[in-house]
């Protein structure tokens, strides 16, 4: 045998293998298109929509219903809430100062955590649709698997509807052009047929934490007394229809039970989102950024997960002093001397002086540590850490009775209101109610017994009190303002967008 | 057999196919070397002197004498010493010493070493010709490795810098790249701190990426894509930069930054036995001016604060944090080696105490390589193992911030010896933040290599390199159930383990021919095959009923939660073809011409292959007849040019051009049974055009050497990057995902860059060296938005996390910018009361967008290398020193710590009270300084003994200062920050993530002296 030859063969062998195959190799990923098909993996999608009620945070903002930034958005802009300047803490560029007299800007970092988690929840509805869509169930299975879907993005579509006015409506994931803005009254007519094509589909018995027949009629409640405000037109007997149709609620003895750790388990409420930080849910921190530094030792032995706790939100000044004597809702917020749990001696703050919340803010751009009432809601417990377990609650029985009542008395049935009122009040350890019942009752009424549930700036602006001045807001607000600007770097990916009017 | 290799496999784990690969690869060299060896001649034994003339010719003259190197007097074994014109020679031994018959007294002896002058003597009357042979600062004649082989350097045609061992910084070095700091122009090598157990980066000619890091390739010993800690600083011989595209090219997408081709030590010829060892003491080099406690108390009672509390202590917290290090580094190394073959074997340990208490890197390394030829020196075998075995612990850096913040009346322990533990969450005692934790973490580093080279006809070369590289990680982190960070979760335990494993296979032929004396050609042509796969764990518990378990038992935790397992695998393959052609005419007019075809698994289906081609000409101007004039002063002028382009995939990942669904929306809770189910959803949008980051770059340089005793080389660039890779934020709907992955932006570097050796003076036993290199760089973003992402400008280097500065940005990227650019107010100094003022004169509001402006950029514009070498006698001296000039840091630490409403709970520095601020803390110029500056590395003084009658070649004593000074108008604690910074999140590095700023987490780097001893025998 030739040696040169064999060299020469060998040589080429080793410089001209001929594999050139770049295929990816699947381990730890799944692609979407090999997702979605069998019935549990479908359950699991479906699930993502359920998921992403919580929010999420990414690289720019935190999107969180119960924290930072969407609560903080429709809660600040409110006259029952505030995020004061104390020191240099809570400044953050002034985004909470905006809020408060109603001068937000496009570039709010508030305003893109409200858009972004609807939108974000929309897109995963709309994936979850086509999946289902795409798994070969059989017609009315599958009509009945998408109600509860389409059923939360009616929801988003809401809150967009609601918060900013004139936004895209984006019905399909196959959808791939940039959407432009649809009309305020587009959306709230997306809603509205959503929400009553959806309703025999879904669930009429109750069952904690999903999207069944009582959460679609709730909302539509909500769109029908919010219709003045949203397409000027009232709809208070629809309201009151769709109010009617709520069944199978009882208020809990007390109105905080609604809002213990294992609130789960209330007959009161109709929609929430849950939690469980051991399962790793994440975003419902908001106790940790109300309660002063040293707070924990009033809740804790040890400061455990309390640790960042950061003194922040508060009840605006005027709140908790309009209070009944004897109106046990008060207990949602923390007022006065906080004591040491162990100790029993009263907490000092960081400068040495007795913790004491004050109603009082002297000044809303360099507050005390100590002023401001705290947000004191939700149940707090030995051992706590920052990511808490109650449930977010979204919608309770109580809501229905107070639309009806307030229906009742814009449809000029006011006594019809009266026993209504009359309950939630002495549920609530009030012996009387007063008579007749005004817009002015209704408004105060609303005030305590939601406060700080992300209802009231609905409520400001359909009692109108939100377009006037009041505490660190001189100025009366524009009517246009009523509505949130689109952001800006919104504006900036899609440029078919066209900015609110006013902003 | 050889049918194996036309294969597809395309049904096989890639493992598998690899290894038969690599597997049959072998076993075919070596089935072919037992063949040939049949019929070939066994080579004959060596001797130490092997006299290679016929011999028995009575008229010959026999010479003996010893070669010394005129600089250390050292014997130098391995010469070549030949008679002119003939083939005849020999070799020298060990002790320097050579015999060779000669047939006449006008024979000329010709002394041939590399890296020294060649010298040749007429023989004469003399018989014996002792000889002193001078290192060649020019180093003409020197081999430069570039990839797949080695070229001339007089055949250069591109940019490339070339570092021998002698010239590497040296002393206390817990990162390789460390010894290139300051070493070759254009190359920044940045550790951003003084922790023995971080890494640090290295930039060439500014970055190509926005949202990846900008490393040069490794390739060490022919391997590219090699962890370059795997190989400790002693093993290494020389280093070569390719600094341009038409010398990088060769390595195509992921050539864009530069190559750094590292080829470790072994001796040629002869018998050594290598002792290095130090000893190291260091000390924090500088603290930052904070008040003392009596000064807290002077200042509590001068501005009236009543409500201070004063625990009645005095603490230097920066001082509690820290401590005098003493660190050791021990290596030894033999190897022996003649004509047929030899090995090497290294090993060293390394004991780095960091001087924050409880950091330190301990490492032990290991090296084993062997070499034989074969079939008449026909084949060549390479094999060998480097290992490195860490043991460290990376500090937690929240100890910086608390070590300023708490207040300085407060003691370390309580009165019952406890941690004290005033209130706060950013003023926990460090100090049991440091020492109530267990951290430690290893890290496994293995590369195994392979390689044959076969000449098969006379100038073809076929060459096959293997390699397995592999680390392993393991994190191990306890903190106990009474630390302060361990009480809420009842103490915490993790265990993590990641691996990672690349096996390649390189084959390519190489043709080299010389035609009628004036063409010379080489040409290179192969193949790349590379798999890399990653796989990690982890798993978590937290509440454990006793510490005595730390982290070893995660199952005695009580309490479980979803997050607290997880697991990840992921793969890349990248296969390439590549091919160079080098033509030189009479060594005076040069063209190279690479091109390499890339396709990686990363990339998206629409761009499954990249194409990188490059070409370059060389001009030895000199060695024109028009210039023989000027030949005795101008020993060298040689001009190259060269364009290529090349890429970078570092920043596109793995999976990443795909529609993926994952669970990170987390789970959701079933109510018909109550318990929480995992949900799917899209975590990323598909992009299939998803491809490299494109480098396309331009080279002029010249190469001057005069009277032999300076060279520089100056080379001027322009280098233009396309499709760089960023993360858009896009619209949701339509997205799925609301940001994509795109190719779309374009980002430019320009700069020059000077490199001057000069040899100042050589006179008997003085000799003077200096080295300086300079480069300038400008970097630019040229493009941010095009077709469906849309981008004005990207806010970057975060602020989150400083008080009162949530979700603030202090950085723009913008089109027309440099990356990290400040973007902000100017600060035009305080008002009587204490407010910052802006330009118009009113107090500074920082909403006051409009008034934005540039202030200034993190990129460093000038970087200055210097370093001499003065040897006397026995006594050597070096001087090593380096500098960035004209980059911006933002003092965040500054600002924030300087906030009147942190006093009296926290403390605060003198700055505060001096200059009477009270605003509060705000971003703007007022914090952004210029953070030029020159550090002296090191000074040492070494002295050198001679023992040969007991068998010591030699034995050098040293000190050595390091980090002795530096000179800089920063008022932070150090002026080199990094501008790249590790994103656990990703597991890459990430030029976006905050780039120039000094936030409270510097690791202060520490001086030291160190006392040290090589000893050669």
């Amino acid at each position: 045998m030739n040696s040169k030859s064999v060299i020469l063969a060998l040589a080429f062998a080793l410089i001209a293998p001929a594999c050139t195959n770049l295929d990816e190799e699947f381990f730890s990923v799944v692609p979407s298109s090999e997702y979605g098909v069998t019935p549990d993996e479908i359950k699991t999608i479906a699930g993502s929509a359920y998921a992403s009620l919580r929010g999420f945070a990414d690289d720019v903002s935190n999107c969180y219903p119960a924290s930072e930034y969407v609560y903080f958005l429709i809660e600040a802009v409110s006259d029952e809430f505030c995020v004061p300047q104390r020191g240099s803490d809570w400044y953050d560029n002034g985004r909470y100062q905006d809020a408060q007299t109603h001068n937000i800007k496009p570039d709010n970092a508030m305003v893109l955590s409200a858009w972004k988690y609807c939108y974000a929840g929309i897109s995963t509805c709309n994936f979850v649709i086509q999946s289902i869509e795409q798994s070969g169930l059989p017609e009315q299975e599958e009509e009945i698997a998408k109600a509860e879907i389409r059923g939360i993005r009616a929801y988003y579509y809401y809150l967009l509807m609601d918060w900013f006015g004139n936004v895209p409506l984006s019905t399909s994931f196959a959808e791939t052009e940039l959407p432009a803005n649809s009309g305020r009254a587009q959306v709230y007519q997306f809603v509205e047929s959503e929400l009553l094509g959806i309703a025999d589909l879904l669930q009429p018995q109750i069952e904690y934490g999903r999207f069944t027949q009582n959460v679609a009629y709730t909302l539509l409640a909500r769109l029908y007394i919010n219709s003045g405000v949203f397409i000027n037109t009232e709809r208070w007997q629809d309201c009151l229809d769709a109010c009617d149709k709520v069944s199978g609620y009882e208020l809990t003895d007390n109105v905080l039970d609604n809002f213990i750790q294992e609130n789960q388990h209330s007959d009161e409420i109709i929609f929430a989102i849950p939690y469980d930080h051991k399962e790793g849910t994440v975003g419902n921190y908001f106790l940790s950024l109300t309660y002063h530094y040293n707070h924990w030792q009033a809740i804790s032995a040890s400061a455990g997960g309390w640790s960042w706790s950061v003194n922040g939100p508060c009840a605006q000044p005027g709140v908790y002093s309009s209070f009944e004597e004897g109106d046990e809702r008060i207990a949602s917020m923390c007022e006065g001397i906080q004591y040491n749990i162990v100790t029993k001696e009263p907490i000092l703050d960081r400068t040495g002086a007795v913790l004491n919340y004050t109603e009082n803010i002297e000044n809303f751009y360099d507050a005390r540590e100590y002023e401001g009432v705290r947000i004191s809601k939700y149940q707090t417990k030995e051992g706590d850490v920052g990511e808490r377990d109650n449930d977010w609650v979204l919608m309770r029985y109580a809501e229905i009775l107070m639309m009806k009542a307030e229906c009742l008395v814009r449809l000029g049935r006011a006594a019809e209101a009266y026993p209504v009122v009359a309950q939630l009040r002495t549920r609530s350890g009030l012996a009387s109610t007063p008579n007749p019942i005004t817009l002015e009752v209704l408004d105060t009424e609303w005030l305590h017994e939601f406060l700080f549930e992300g209802i009231r700036r609905s409520v400001n602006i359909r009692f109108g009190t939100y377009f006037e001045p009041w505490w660190e807001k001189p100025n009366t607000t524009p009517v246009e303002k009523a509505i949130f600007p689109i952001p800006a770097t919104e504006l900036v990916k899609n440029n078919k967008l066209v900015q609110n009017p006013g902003y | 057999m050889n049918n194996t290799f036309f294969v597809c496999f395309t049904s096989k784990p890639a493992n598998s196919i690899i290894r038969r690969l690599l597997v049959l690869g072998f076993a075919g060299l070596l089935l072919f070397a037992g063949f040939n060896s049949l019929s070939a001649n066994t080579t004959s034994p060596s001797n130490d002197s092997k006299d290679i003339t016929g011999s028995g010719n009575l008229q010959e003259i026999l010479i003996r004498g010893k070669v010394t190197a005129a600089e250390t007097r050292e014997a130098l074994p391995g010469v070549n010493v030949s008679i002119k014109g003939t083939t005849t020679g020999t070799v020298t031994n060990l002790n320097g010493e050579y015999e060779l018959a000669v047939p006449a007294t006008d024979a000329v002896l010709v002394f041939q070493y590399v890296g020294y002058l060649t010298e040749e003597i007429t023989v004469g009357e003399q018989t014996t010709i002792d000889i002193q042979l001078v290192v060649d600062i020019i180093q003409l004649g020197d081999v430069v490795v570039v990839g797949y082989g080695t070229m001339r350097k007089n055949d250069l045609t591109g940019s490339i810098s070339s570092v021998s061992s002698e010239e590497l910084h040296n002393g206390v070095i817990t990162t390789t790249e460390q010894m290139l700091q300051g070493k070759v122009a254009g190359l920044t090598v940045i550790k951003g701190s003084g922790d023995p157990a971080e890494g640090a980066t290295m930039r060439l000619r500014g970055g190509t990426s926005l949202s990846a890091g900008s490393s040069p390739l490794v390739v060490v010993d022919g391997i590219p894509g090699v962890d370059i800690n795997t190989i400790q600083p002693s093993d290494i011989q020389s280093i070569d930069v390719l600094k341009d595209a038409s010398a990088a090219a060769i390595y195509g997408s992921r050539g864009a930054n530069g190559v750094v081709i590292i080829t470790t030590g072994r001796k040629e010829k002869g018998k050594l036995v290598e002792y290095n060892g130090y000893a190291a003491f260091g000390k924090p080099s500088n603290y930052l001016d904070l008040l003392s406690a009596d000064e807290w108390r002077q200042k509590v009672e001068e501005y009236n604060k009543t409500r201070a509390i004063d625990w009645e202590s005095d603490t230097d917290w920066q001082k509690e944090i820290t401590q005098n290090s003493v660190s050791q580094s021990h290596n030894i190394s033999f190897s022996n080696a003649n004509e047929n073959g030899g090995f090497r074997a290294s090993l060293t340990y390394m004991n780095n105490e960091g001087i924050v208490k409880t950091s330190y890197l301990e490492r032990l390394g290991a090296s084993l390589s062997g070499f034989s030829y074969g079939l008449n020196d026909k084949l060549k075998l390479d094999f060998g193992v480097h290992t490195t075995f860490d043991n460290y612990n990376p500090v937690n850096r929240a100890v910086f911030e608390r070590a300023y913040n708490v207040n300085p009346t407060a003691p370390v322990f309580d009165s019952t010896g406890a941690y004290f533990q005033t209130e706060g969450n950013i003023a926990e005692n460090p100090v049991e933040i440091l020492m109530n934790v267990n951290n430690d973490n290893t890290t496994k580093r293995i590369l195994g290599f392979a390689k044959a080279e076969l000449e098969i006809i006379k100038g073809l070369k076929a060459s096959v390199n293997t390699s397995y590289e592999y680390h392993s990680h393991q994190g191990r982190y306890y903190l106990p159930t009474y630390s302060r960070f361990g009480t809420p979760d009842g103490g915490y335990a993790n265990r993590s383990v990641g691996d990672y494993a690349n096996m390649q296979l390189e084959t390519y032929l190489t043709y080299e021919k010389e035609l009628m004396g004036a063409h010379r050609i080489n040409i290179m042509g192969g193949y790349s095959y590379l798999d890399n796969t990653y796989e990690g764990f982890m798993s978590q518990r937290r509440t454990f009923d006793t510490d005595l378990f730390l982290y070893n038992n995660l199952g005695a935790g009580l309490d479980y939660r979803t997050d607290d397992v997880s697991s990840y695998k992921g793969n890349a393959k990248l296969i390439s073809f590549f091919g160079r052609a080098n033509y030189s005419y009479r060594g005076r007019y040069i063209l190279t011409a690479t091109v390499r075809r890339d396709g990686s698994s990363r990339f998206g289906a629409n761009n499954k292959w990249g194409l990188f081609p490059s070409v370059a000409v060389a001009w030895r101007i000199s060695d024109e007849a028009f210039l023989s004039s000027t030949s005795d002063w101008l020993t060298l002028l040689k001009l190259r040019a060269g364009y290529g382009i090349t890429g970078s995939q570092e920043a596109i990942g793995e999976y990443k051009t795909l529609a993926l669904l994952g669970t990170v929306g987390g789970k959701y809770y079933d109510p018909e049974t109550e318990t929480w189910k995992a949900s799917y959803s899209p975590v990323q949008n598909a992009n299939p055009d998803l491809k490299w980051e494109t480098t396309t770059q331009t080279n002029i340089g010249f190469d001057i050497g005069l009277f032999n005793k300076l060279s520089a080389t100056i080379d001027i660039y322009q280098k233009l990057t396309s499709d760089l890779l960023f993360t858009y934020s896009v619209p949701q709907p339509p997205n799925l995902y609301h940001e994509t992955l795109a190719n779309v932006g374009e980002l430019s570097n320009k700069g020059v860059e000077l490199t001057i050796n000069w040899t100042v003076m050589q006179r008997g036993d003085l000799r003077w060296d200096v080295n300086l290199s300079m480069a300038r760089n400008i970097m630019k973003i040229e493009k941010l938005s095009g077709g469906v992402y849309e981008t004005d400008a990207v806010q970057s280097g975060s602020l989150h996390g400083l008080r009162g500065m949530s979700n603030q940005y202090a950085q723009t990227i913008r089109e027309g910018y440099a990356v990290g650019t400040f973007w902000g107010q100017e600060c035009t100094g305080l008002n009587e009361n204490g407010k910052f003022l802006d330009v118009n004169g009113n107090v500074l509001d920082s909403q006051a967008d409009s008034l934005n402006k540039d202030l200034g950029n993190p990129q460093p514009k000038f970087t200055l290398g210097f370093s001499t070498g003065l040897t006397y006698k026995n006594f050597d001296l070096s001087i090593s020193a380096y500098g960035f000039f004209g980059h911006k840091v933002l003092n965040a630490t500054a600002m924030s710590m300087n906030d009147q409403t942190r006093f009296p709970a926290l403390n605060v520095p003198h700055k505060m009270f001096n200059d009477s601020i009270t605003s509060a803390p705000t971003f703007s110029s007022y914090w952004i300084e210029d953070a030029s500056f020159f550090r002296l590395q090191s000074v040492t003084l070494g002295y050198s003994f001679h023992f040969k009658n007991i068998g010591i070649e030699r034995l050098r004593l040293y000190v050595m200062g390091e980090n002795l000074f530096v000179i800089t108008q920063y008022s932070g604690l150090d002026p080199e920050i990094k501008i790249e910074e590790y994103d656990s999140s990703t597991g890459k590095m990430d030029a976006l993530r905050n780039p120039g700023i000094d936030r409270y987490d510097i690791y202060p780097r520490p001086r030291t002296v160190s006392v040290g001893i090589n000893l050669l025998f």
